[in-house]
């Protein structure tokens, strides 16, 4: 993770990446954009032209192939150094500073899973889920005030299968993208399962 | 499925399926055994339904569990709590159809009864069609026969002859008063939400698990491996020779045990420990910049958990700083809720990053613990010829000894936890207790 090893340098030698910007004005941020991904709205402004709606479409795509492939470095590649990833427990989803949620990670503990995940001792991993991930409903919209983020909603259906069992996980993602020099990277994931509330299955992947 | 019904055969030998170093494959297996289990455990000694801080309004209610029986719960408008079952005095139906919320009242959605919040029967549509009879008849939802809370912490039981729940927590009383006291006090704790897992196996692999000592090397060898690779040792790291650790076990007496993992984990700093949260970083700076420096490693440690694995018989597992309950559905299906807590007193960076490490161990450890939980049960179902459940370890090296205060501390991988709550468990499931529900009228 070349990204990583710039922002490792000033805090405590024993936690790499350092890990500072998990701030409550991170926390405002990603609450907002909470509440604007799931706003209740007819028309949504800023939308992006047809080249960069694809752009997106295609990081999309990609995102999900390769949690589809269990390509985890790759997957993180994808990501900005300072990224988030929620999975919210309740529908809506409440504040994370207040509420414990099924999986919050900044990179640092995304790569701690990953980590945990290529030990090849993670016995919920033994066999691997194997998933196909459908999107559909694609909606992009630019960050207010910004020219360079924008952000997403789409569906998501995920067929799953490990050790001889099928499921069906479904619902939807909300994503941050980010133009970071030539490439466009996501900031942010949130996942809304339709059923955040019941009792979860094995979700030790990634969703 | 060939299994033997040792109740169904008609005098069940407890001391056949359950002996000091082995128990049987059934008592895992058997719907009989499951069913008598939901009368003579989930409903004949006291129960843990949730806890006082999750009612915090007039108003509030929250469906419970008692085993398989569903209760709600509610604080009426003079705060007090009341407990009856979800289901019409009339023909059944559930009268909550929601997990939670706000109402004053109830009305079954079938015919439309409606009972107050305190379960009192108060409406019914068409009522010149009962006679006097009918009207003789207690009508109210159904309650338990026993609700007693000890610090915030709700039990009912079915069962009038069950000892007061304070004889019942007995030595565990203390440990969970040290919890208590890590949360800042009976009054300082709120749960913040749960996170909720199904698991396809009987509710006994939970609660073996809860005591066991043993499994962490190998169970989470992926998040030690993890752990040490990235940062060098930490969290739970201190399991790797466990017998030769501070920690101990304990078996508290009624089928309560604890690992107290305190002397090892808070040994230095257990701040230091824990692995990294997010935002671990700018809390730690928040810390140093508004508490005073002798302060600062008791507020830090109040971030991660009270250090032990206490385990309250039959549902009550208190495990960092999470309040787990166990739902059992079936002989082979049970429900985790892990309820997060956080604390009145503190500001909103300490709360926050409670949540971040009540986080950790659930999606990092425990999913690896419900695969093996999952796959125990597999291995009892799938061949039932070779019957019998090793439970047996340190059993014959006699370091297992009472203490002066009459509990037995044992080293902390041994299977101690099994033997002694499946002495209580035998207890209970050999007798033949009262079970009572009340539908009269409650007393103003």
């Amino acid at each position: 993770m070349k990204n990583d090893t710039a922002t490792a340098a000033s805090a405590a030698p024993r936690y790499q990446p350092a890990s500072n910007y998990v701030d409550d004005a991170f926390y405002g941020w990603l609450n907002e954009v909470s509440l604007d991904l799931d706003a209740v709205t007819t028309q949504r402004t800023g939308r992006p032209d047809a080249a960069l709606a694809a752009e997106i479409e295609r990081l999309l795509t990609v995102e999900s192939r390769l949690l589809d492939q269990h390509a985890y470095a790759e997957w993180l590649d994808l990501y900005t150094p300072e990224c988030a990833y929620w999975i919210p427990a309740t529908r809506p989803a409440g504040d994370p500073r207040a509420q414990i949620t099924l999986e919050f990670h900044d990179r640092r503990r995304l790569l701690d899973r990953v980590a945990r995940l290529g030990t090849g001792l993670a016995y919920s991993q033994l066999p691997a889920s194997r998933t196909a991930r459908q999107l559909s409903g694609l909606e992009i919209w630019a960050s207010p005030g910004r020219s360079d983020e924008w952000r997403v909603r789409c569906n998501f259906l995920m067929a799953e299968s490990r050790a001889g069992k099928r499921r069906v996980l479904g619902g939807w993602y909300g994503f941050v993208v980010r133009r970071v020099g030539d490439a466009l990277r996501l900031a942010f994931k949130q996942v809304n399962l339709l059923d955040p509330d019941e009792p979860q299955g094995n979700n030790s992947f990634f969703l | 499925m060939n299994d033997p019904l040792p109740l169904a055969a008609g005098s069940p030998s407890w001391d056949w399926l359950i002996q000091d170093d082995r128990v049987h494959r059934t008592i895992y297996t058997d719907p009989s055994i499951f069913a008598r289990e939901m009368n003579n455990i989930f409903a004949a000694t006291w129960v843990y339904l949730l806890h006082e801080s999750e009612l915090p309004e007039p108003g509030d209610f929250r469906r419970a569990w008692m085993g398989t029986r569903e209760l709600i719960v509610t604080r009426d408008e003079a705060r007090a709590l009341h407990v009856f079952a979800n289901r019409c005095s009339h023909r059944g139906a559930t009268v909550c159809r929601e997990p939670g919320g706000k109402a004053s009242s109830f009305t079954c959605p079938y015919h439309g009864w409606k009972y107050d919040n305190r379960g009192q029967l108060f409406g019914i549509p068409g009522k010149t069609a009962y006679g006097a009879e009918f009207k003789a008849r207690d009508m109210h939802l159904a309650r338990p026969a026993q609700v007693a809370l000890y610090k915030g912490f709700v039990f009912a039981t079915l069962n009038p002859d069950a000892p007061p729940l304070e004889t019942h927590l007995g030595a565990a009383a203390r440990f969970l008063d040290e919890w208590i006291e890590h949360q800042g006090g009976a009054d300082n704790i709120v749960v913040g939400g749960a996170q909720r897992f199904h698991l396809e196996c009987n509710w006994k692999m939970v609660f073996d698990n809860a005591g066991d000592g043993y499994h962490v090397p190998f169970s989470h060898q992926s998040l030690l491996q993890m752990t040490n690779a990235r940062y060098g040792g930490g969290d739970m790291s201190y399991f790797a020779d466990a017998d030769r650790s501070r920690m101990k076990l304990y078996a508290l007496g009624n089928g309560h045990t604890v690992i107290d993992q305190r002397p090892d984990m808070y040994g230095n700093s257990a701040w230091e420990q824990q692995r990294p949260q997010p935002g671990r970083e700018v809390f730690e700076a928040h810390v140093r910049a508004t508490v005073a420096e002798a302060d600062a490693k008791r507020v830090l440690e109040s971030a991660v958990g009270a250090g032990m694995n206490l385990n309250i018989f039959p549902n009550l597992l208190l495990i960092g700083n999470q309040i787990q309950v166990i739902q059992p559905l079936n002989a082979g299906g049970t429900t985790m809720h892990w309820h997060a807590t956080r604390r009145r007193d503190a500001d909103d960076a300490l709360n926050t990053m409670r949540m971040r490490t009540q986080e950790d161990f659930p999606i990092m450890g425990e999913m690896d613990d419900a695969g093996n939980f999952e796959e125990c049960h597999r291995g009892l179902v799938n061949f039932p010829e070779d019957e019998w459940i090793d439970i047996s370890r340190h059993h014959e090296t006699g370091q297992d000894v009472a203490d002066e205060e009459g509990r037995i501390v044992g080293p902390v991988t041994s299977e101690l936890h099994l033997r002694a709550y499946y002495a209580q468990w035998k207890r209970l499931m050999a007798a033949e207790p009262t079970l009572r529900a009340s539908k009269s009228r409650i007393a103003r």
